[in-house]
């Protein structure tokens, strides 16, 4: 009887459940334009719009050398936000 | 003075001119009415028909005579067939527009002058006299006859009013005008059954001038108003061509000149001074004329009507004067101030009759179809413009309207749905009319049939509207694809996922073996994924029960039993029953003990947002299932996260920041809710309490913040009850336990405080051990300060290096305890 109530009761039909686990639990999010968040999150909707607390951002930016020997290196940028919300979609 | 220079211009315009009238006037639906015009009608059937007789006959033996003299030029005789009735009269009609439009601007001057001023009755006779001129008033009973079926009749007087009401000056005029109206239907009976051989020469006559071959009908009006120009106006004519202008010869001269004449008459009725005149006569016979006219010179009908009563009323002129002309004798004998009082009482009559004219002016212009006509276009318009009918149902510009909502709710209209609105409005209006046109349907037939028409036209797009089934996709032959169409309301889906109860069944099996695994997830303690949905649950099922909160009817009055209310008390209870079980459930605080590593509801606490639904979950909970909760907590102790990670590892001086942060959290949501809760229990319970505490980890949970305080909060309760005074046998039975819990704790002790004596952190510490000591027996203080004598002895010679602030803080900390067992730190110092 318990099994069947709680399959009913909140079955993981959608990705979305998945991060409705995730609420209020430190999450890490791989953004556009080689951006990682890693925050607790707060809310989200369906379009993935995110509110997250306590932010660590990283940004990955790849800068060539101008000496033109080809190399090229990855520069890390780390930034904290108490409050970020996210742009879905 | 212009209807003379126009008259005189063409002589078959003129003839057109007598006609002229007539016709229009004939048009007016009202002329007939007129009360002539029956007897008028009676006698003209008879003449008709001798004039037809009389025309085959006579045509041979009248041609010279009629042909040779006038109309040798005209060859018209031919015309019975040639005649361009309308189009001639049209051509005059401008004319005569613009003379009445000329005249009504000089109505002023007008009055002056005698020719403006042509009085109602008298109009028609000029015309008639133009004619008797050339004929006898045998004429003139056919004449008569015919003017009144076409109405020819009623406009003159019409005229004649607007034209009179100048001349009234000379009031003896109108009198005579009455009486020669009456004398005239009198005439016209006495002589419609003249023969009619004198008619027809006249007709000839006519007809040559004027050019045309006129039917017998239009000789008749022609004829008729001659006639009754002869009978009333002959004496008249006389002075008038005497003092009238150069018209009122050629009018003479050819038959047909219908204003010259009328207005040449008008005038010669005032000046000649016909013996008749009392002006109470001339009143009536105006009314009975101006009921004739209508549509076509209202605003010469208006006055005609108010004439006899209000003649200053009739073109605004100063009523001085045409009171004067009303009651000329009465005036005379006015003294002067009554002739004042008399003369601002007509002037405001006056005004008032301007006024009323003014408004009348376009009185009639419609007619009854017109009306409906526009009602129609009207309507239809509403019923677009509000809201396409296809759209009927839903209604959207209207239930999206925010200040139409807002009209309604303050019209308090019983309107229930969007949709309501335009068909009532549409079938109220549409009753309405329909009632009007049932009362109205005898009169206006062509009405009806637009208002039916109408109405089974909204209902056909009601009905349309109603029966179309809304197509949310088009489908085109052919295609693979859909359309589907979107609008603000209803965004285009572009995901159709089908969520039918077959679909719900289909992934039965598959959540069933996800439910099994868990389970079985929570049976390991070890499947996060499960106790993270397990929170979930919990949660939206808190948030159904705060809204059922809100939805809690008005309370049940005892005195005054309202079984609608009590109904929803039932319901609500029910509800709320539900929802509780179901937030039972999912807490999963029933789970069998033991069976897992980690009770579901222990998995559960250990993550922070399970701690925080504690508080409100204990406001949706009853004492029992707050017990449960509070016996479950205290059985796992030893196996809470904020427990088990909160044991300082040997070598380490603080626990993480993590779990600081959860234990916290925990002592704040958790601890104080179960404290809140404790303190309402009895001291079984907390004797039952305590005693569960002593089949577990003891060292473990004294070594620990949130272990400590979950003992210190059992043992001040229980303490507080002591103190309240308690059952005796309840606090033998808590002595017991208590001696079996000091015991077991006493080898953990000395290790019961966390970290060294520098770092300060062992408030929550002096405190239990404080409520050890209250409860404790003197044997037992004894044992309790020989095993913290040396956290004492450290903290109190620590305290001395401390600033005086923080010193006297730790020293009141170590108090605590010492004031519990009767001693006090000052002694140690």
């Amino acid at each position: 009887m318990a099994d069947v109530d709680d399959g009913a009761a909140a079955p993981v039909s959608e990705p979305l459940d998945l991060v409705r686990l995730c609420l209020d639990e430190v999450v890490f999010v791989k953004l556009r334009g080689d951006r990682e968040l890693k925050g607790r999150l707060h809310a989200y909707d369906s379009h993935c719009n995110l509110v997250l607390g306590d932010v660590e951002e990283t940004v990955y930016v790849v800068e060539e050398d101008e000496d033109e020997d080809g190399d090229e290196t990855v520069k890390t940028i780390h930034k904290k936000s108490e409050m970020l919300f996210v742009r879905g979609q | 003075m212009s209807f003379f220079g126009f008259d005189s211009t063409l002589p078959r315009d003129r003839g057109h001119n007598t006609r002229a009238p007539g016709f229009s006037q004939a048009a007016d639906p009202f002329a007939g009415p007129r009360p002539e015009d029956d007897d008028d009608a009676l006698d003209f059937e008879d003449t008709y028909d001798g004039l037809g007789n009389q025309l085959d006959e006579m045509d041979d033996v009248f041609n010279d005579d009629t042909f040779g003299d006038d109309a040798g030029p005209v060859t018209k005789k031919p015309v019975g067939k040639d005649f361009d009735f309308f189009g001639q009269t049209a051509k005059v009609s401008d004319a005569i527009n613009e003379e009445q439009l000329r005249f009504s601007r000089q109505a002023p001057s007008s009055r002056g002058t005698p020719t403006a001023s042509t009085f109602p009755q008298p109009l028609p006779k000029p015309a008639r006299t133009g004619y008797e001129r050339y004929k006898e008033p045998d004429y003139v009973p056919d004449m008569e006859v015919d003017a009144s079926l076409w109405g020819v009749a009623p406009k003159r007087p019409a005229q004649a009013p607007t034209v009179g009401s100048p001349v009234n000056p000379v009031i003896p005029a109108g009198g005579r005008k009455m009486m020669s109206l009456e004398e005239v239907e009198a005439s016209m009976r006495a002589q419609a059954k003249k023969p009619a051989q004198p008619q027809q020469p006249i007709q000839q006559q006519q007809s040559a001038p004027q050019q045309y071959t006129q039917p017998p009908q239009q000789r008749y009006h022609d004829y008729q108003p001659q006639h009754q120009h002869q009978q009333f106006s002959q004496p008249q004519q006389l002075p008038f061509q005497a003092s009238g202008p150069p018209r009122e010869e050629p009018r003479p001269a050819h038959a047909g000149q219908p204003h010259q004449p009328v207005q040449i008459m008008q005038r010669s009725q005032p000046t000649p001074t016909q013996p008749i005149a009392p002006t109470a006569p001339s009143q009536p016979t105006q009314i009975l004329q101006n009921p004739n006219r209508y549509s076509a010179e209202q605003h010469r009908s208006a006055p005609a009507v108010q004439h006899p009563v209000q003649h200053p009323g009739h073109q605004s002129r100063p009523s001085g004067s045409r009171h004067i002309i009303t009651h000329p004798q009465q005036l005379a004998n006015l003294s002067d101030e009554e002739r004042a009082a008399f003369l601002m009482e007509d002037a405001k009559r006056a005004k008032r009759n301007h006024k009323i004219f003014l408004l009348s002016k376009d009185n009639g212009l419609m007619t009854p179809q017109d009306k409906n006509f526009i009602t129609r276009i009207q309507l239809q318009q509403l019923v677009t413009a509000t809201g396409n009918p296809n759209e009927h149902g839903s209604d959207p510009s209207l239930s999206e309207d925010f200040y139409y909502q807002v009209h309604n709710q303050i019209r308090g209209g019983p309107r229930q749905h969007p949709g309501q609105p335009l068909s009532n409005f549409a079938q109220t209006y549409l009753f309405q009319t329909g009632g009007r046109h049932a009362g109205m349907r005898r009169q206006a037939r062509g009405g009806d049939n637009h208002m039916q028409r109408m109405e089974q036209q909204v209902q056909r797009a009601v009905e349309a509207a109603k029966n179309k089934p809304k197509n949310k996709q088009l489908v085109i032959e052919g295609s693979l694809g859909k359309i589907s169409f979107s609008n603000a309301k209803t965004p285009k889906p572009l995901l159709n996922i089908k969520r039918s109860d077959s679909a719900a069944d289909a992934q039965r099996p598959s959540s069933g073996v996800r439910d099994r695994k868990v389970h079985q997830g929570g049976v390991s303690g070890s499947d996060r994924k499960t106790v993270l949905t397990d929170i979930e649950n919990v949660y939206s099922t808190l948030m159904q029960l705060e809204d059922h909160e809100r939805l809690m009817p008005p309370p049940l009055d005892n005195d005054d039993v309202n079984p609608e209310l009590a109904g929803f008390h039932i319901d609500w209870r029910e509800k709320e029953e539900k929802l509780n079980r179901k937030l039972w459930r999912d807490l999963k605080v029933h789970e069998p003990i033991g069976a897992t590593t980690t009770h579901p509801f222990i998995a559960f606490l250990s993550f922070s947002k399970g701690k925080k639904c504690i508080p409100r979950v204990f406001r949706h909970i009853t004492q029992e299932q707050r017990t449960t909760i509070l016996t479950i907590i205290v059985i796992h102790l030893d196996h809470l996260d904020v427990v088990r990670q909160g044991l300082l590892q040997p070598g380490e001086t603080q626990l993480n920041s993590a779990t600081r942060e959860n234990i916290e959290l925990f002592s704040l949501a958790v601890t104080h809710t179960l404290f809140g809760y404790l303190n309402e229990v009895g001291l079984d319970i907390v004797t039952g309490l305590l005693g569960l505490i002593l089949n577990i980890n003891i060292d473990v949970i004294a070594r620990t913040r949130i272990g400590v305080s979950m003992l210190t909060m059992l043992l001040s309760r229980a303490e507080l009850i002591k103190q309240a005074g308690s059952n005796e046998r309840e606090w033998d039975q808590w002595v017991g336990i208590y001696n079996a819990f000091f015991d077991a704790l006493e080898p953990t002790l000395p290790n019961i405080f966390p970290g060294t004596v520098n770092t300060g952190e062992d408030v929550y510490v002096w405190q239990f051990l404080a409520a050890i000591g209250i409860g404790a027996s003197p044997e037992q203080q004894q044992r309790l300060v020989m095993a913290v004598k040396d956290r004492v002895m450290e903290t109190v010679a620590h305290a001395k290096t401390l600033p005086t602030a923080m010193s006297s803080q730790r020293l009141a900390n170590v108090n605590l305890f010492m004031r519990s067992i009767g001693l006090d730190v000052e002694l140690l110092a």
